[in-house]
């Protein structure tokens, strides 16, 4: 994941690459995937999201759809 | 899930990891988890397959250790007088989350090359910029330097 200085950029280095669209993010949902995935990282008892919750991150910042789906469709 | 002796080396990694700013030797997480060398990359290798940690493909020394980089990235976090390469903005972030939800986060926007800065405080992020994912999250460990 990367971070541009605006919209455009992205479009622009998406063209020059060849890149499929991806998806945007605003800061607050990478720190809500940020903030989830890592606040319990230094913890003795850290263990890895599973696939159920890892969606359920995704769904609370409302990321959805296909792209963030982990799990195949019912 | 993880032995009680993997659960040890990956605290002393990241613990030591945090410490230094950078990535300890092999050597460093042997004597903090009180094992040796060879015990410690037999883990490592552990670590790795459970996506715990991600391993140089050559050398299998510490790639990634997420959210840190063991080698320059265009990310790089901030707490206090500590800094750390991290993988991606999202780690970078994580690498804020970790220690309390404070630091700062700067990355080289790909396009133009301007680093962007964001803070966090009281976790909450502030700052310029948006972030964009080419992978989608199913693929997300198809190729985890790319992603």
């Amino acid at each position: 994941m990367q971070l541009f200085r605006s919209e455009e950029h992205v479009e622009r280095w998406l063209d020059r690459r060849g890149y499929g669209g991806g998806t945007l993010l605003s800061l607050e949902q990478v720190w809500g995937l940020a903030d989830a995935w890592y606040r319990e990282k230094l913890s003795p008892n850290w263990r890895r999201l599973t696939l159920e919750e890892a969606e359920a991150v995704f769904a609370s910042l409302g990321l959805t759809g296909d792209f963030w789906r982990l799990r195949p469709a019912h | 899930m993880f032995t009680k002796f993997d659960r040890d080396v990956r605290l002393a990694l990241f613990d030591l990891f945090v410490e230094l700013g950078q990535a300890p030797g092999p050597e460093e997480v042997a004597a903090r988890a009180s094992a040796t060398v060879a015990e410690v990359r037999a883990s490592y290798e552990r670590l790795d397959e459970q996506r715990v940690i991600v391993l140089d493909p050559n050398s299998r020394d510490v790639w990634m250790a997420n959210p840190f980089s063991a080698g320059p990235t265009p990310f790089r976090a901030r707490h206090g007088e500590r800094s750390w390469y991290a993988n991606c903005n999202w780690d970078g972030l994580g690498s804020c989350a970790m220690p309390g939800g404070e630091g700062a986060v700067d990355a080289r926007c790909p396009d133009c090359g301007e680093t962007l800065s964001v803070t966090v405080s009281d976790r909450r992020p502030r700052g310029d910029g948006v972030a964009h994912f080419v992978v989608p999250a199913a693929h997300f460990w198809d190729d985890i330097g790319f992603t």
